[in-house]
């Protein structure tokens, strides 16, 4: 009895733990998956570990086996389509808002506006980028356990 | 006949220490039922409560790995949007690393401006602070 008992208990704090940690990324872009016209690509800790051993240093000064391991997931949403292109820049607004993300950057350039933000969570930070061109526009949010002095150190690294 | 038989049994001799030796044994029966979870369980007069507490521990337990399972249904994406877009780890490290030179150049992008904008602003201050000597 007692032995089906510790084992019922021990299960049900992993399934517990386990449905606390499953959402590693920003479960409003998990619709574009399945939408039409947009291109959603999603890359989790497992796979970063994964690529971990393969990284070369493409980011000059970055360290980019760091940076891997301080990241849980990845998800890219790139759309041309005129409607999927309005519902993601309202949904990033919407998102910025809600979730209380502070902007770090806002580069305005003739072709693109880019769109820095950065949200410090206690179990999961997020940065998120928006670049809206003339003909196409792009999310890309990076979730993990980094801080906002690894960002600093990002720009202060990569220097060219 | 009640009264003859007690006067007869009051005549039986009491062995010595009888009673302490009852007293000790009673008390080392009641000694197990201050520390419920140790001592010999089998003569437990507490026995049938134990039972209980394990009962409602093992409800308890299912209760929470009822829960657990819903939380883990609920809250774990069924969608696509938690399966990995690339199975080769090698397009997926291209991918990421893209992903981040892209978030590199734009925040280096930012700080460029930044950095041309404090330059001037350093230059205005040297000229003002020149004109301010020539004017003393």
């Amino acid at each position: 009895m007692r032995k089906i008992i510790s084992r019922i208990l021990t299960l049900a704090l992993i399934m517990l733990l386990s449905s606390l940690t499953a959402n590693a990324q920003v479960e409003e872009f998990e619709k574009y998956s399945d939408m039409k016209n947009v291109t959603y690509v999603y890359i989790s800790k497992a796979m970063l570990t994964l690529a971990k051993g393969l990284t070369t240093p493409s980011v000059p000064g970055m360290d980019m086996k760091n940076a891997f391991g301080k990241l849980n997931a990845i998800q890219i949403i790139t759309t041309e389509n005129k409607a999927a292109r309005t519902k993601l820049k309202a949904e990033v607004a919407d998102v910025v808002k809600r979730e209380k993300y502070e902007m770090l950057m806002q580069v305005d350039e003739d072709d693109s506006k880019v769109r820095i933000y950065f949200k410090d969570g206690k179990k999961q930070s997020v940065i998120l980028m928006s670049t809206d061109e003339s003909n196409e526009t792009a999310v890309i949010a990076f979730s993990g356990t980094f801080k906002i002095e690894d960002v600093q150190k990002m720009t202060e690294s990569s220097k060219f | 006949m009640d009264e003859l038989n007690i006067k007869e049994l009051e005549r039986i001799p009491i062995p010595e220490g009888l009673e302490e030796r009852l007293s000790a044994k009673i008390d080392e029966w009641a000694r197990p039922s201050k520390s419920p979870l140790k001592g010999d369980f089998k003569s437990s007069p507490f026995k049938g409560d134990r039972r209980g507490s394990w009962r409602a521990l093992g409800l308890a337990a299912s209760f929470i790995l009822v829960c657990g399972i819903g939380l883990y249904l609920a809250l774990s994406p069924s969608n696509k949007g938690s399966i990995d877009t690339y199975d080769d780890p090698e397009i997926a490290c291209m991918e990421a690393q893209k992903a981040l030179q892209l978030l590199a150049t734009n925040l280096n992008k930012g700080m460029a401006q930044y950095e041309a904008v404090n330059v001037k602003g350093r230059q205005a201050e040297e000229i003002l602070n020149k004109q301010l000597t020539k004017l003393k």
